[in-house]
């Protein structure tokens, strides 16, 4: 696992946490093992780590639920987004990708937890397309802009004083 | 009614039921899904709020906008739901059911936010099952595992 140099900032929904690491290691990674499924509700986790020492707490402090003896995840508790899986023995945190400002950035280059793998996984990239949101008929362009001008979402990017 | 599929959080505080198979179950790339299970993606399967029941404890909500709320465990923080207040239909999100493998999705939608990389899942390496290189890590976490089995309990935690 190699480490490298890169400004990295990310967050929970609500922008009551926010996270910065100046350094990341090249593990991003797919699991798809079952309590990986369930911290995060969804068919597997895709996490990235950056070193332990390399990390900033920018706003608030992740709320932690201990999986296991010396696994804790990290989430949010005023809107629960999952923000981390950390072994606390270990060097690192490993972020959610989706966490992250830009996850785009982080593809993932290894599946792990693959006794648990949905049968449908092979399913998805030729998923039938729905369109964007808000797309389609008026009703879903009415939910979109009542959505869009009343986000609670933090945006993408640090901000000085939130909300 | 009577229950079909059995699902809830990671730490068990919050168990619910469904009284239906979820219908138009799908995708969701946008970034507020993204954000909401910190993943590339949400999968949401919905059913009649007529079917879903919360057995046990208490789910917190995240108002994402005026018009959706987001469910959660605020023992644990498991995302469990994404809903609109004003509609007939509730979206639970599939891993938080007992069995995953019940709910496929059948669509794809918020595509404007789909992570380049998604395309490329299928071809990235890896088929070993969980710490399959370290027995000793995997049976420390299996025999400390704090995780709610995927069935419903009497009373959790068990003593």
């Amino acid at each position: 696992m190699e480490r490298y140099a890169m400004e990295v900032s990310g967050g929970c929904q609500c922008g009551a946490v926010r996270y910065h690491a100046t350094e990341m290691f090249d593990n991003a990674h797919v699991c798809h093992c079952r309590m990986c499924q369930k911290a995060v509700g969804n068919i597997f986790i895709t996490l990235v780590a950056a070193p332990r020492e390399a990390i900033t707490w920018t706003r608030g402090t992740p709320t932690r639920f201990r999986s296991s003896e010396h696994v804790d995840r990290g989430f949010c508790s005023a809107c629960g987004t999952p923000l981390f899986y950390e072994d606390v023995t270990g060097n690192r945190v490993n972020f959610t990708i989706g966490s992250l400002d830009h996850p785009e950035l982080f593809p993932p280059h290894v599946n792990d937890g693959n006794e648990s793998r949905v049968p449908w996984y092979d399913s998805l990239p030729t998923l039938p397309h729905g369109g964007t949101t808000g797309s389609g008929d008026d009703d879903n362009a009415a939910w979109a802009t009542a959505i869009r001008a009343s986000n609670n979402q933090h945006p993408d990017h640090d901000t000085e004083t939130w909300p | 009614m009577s229950t079909l599929l059995t699902g809830g959080c990671q730490c068990g505080a919050v168990r619910y039921a469904l009284d239906q198979q979820p219908f138009n179950v799908h995708v969701c790339h946008c970034r507020m899904c993204q954000k909401a299970v910190g993943g590339p993606f949400a999968v949401i399967c919905p059913v009649l709020k007529s079917a879903f029941r919360v057995t046990r404890g208490t789910i917190s909500y995240f108002h994402s906008s005026d018009i959706a709320r987001r469910g959660f465990c605020a023992a644990c923080g498991t995302p469990l739901l994404f809903d609109y207040p004003h509609v007939e239909d509730i979206g639970v999100l599939v891993g938080t059911l007992d069995e995953p493998d019940r709910a496929p999705p059948e669509n794809q939608y918020g595509n404007e936010s789909r992570v380049a990389w998604f395309s490329g899942l299928l071809d990235v390496p890896g088929e070993r099952p969980t710490y399959a290189d370290n027995p000793d890590m995997l049976h420390r976490i299996s025999s400390t595992n704090h995780q709610h089995p995927d069935h419903d309990t009497a009373t959790w935690p068990q003593k």
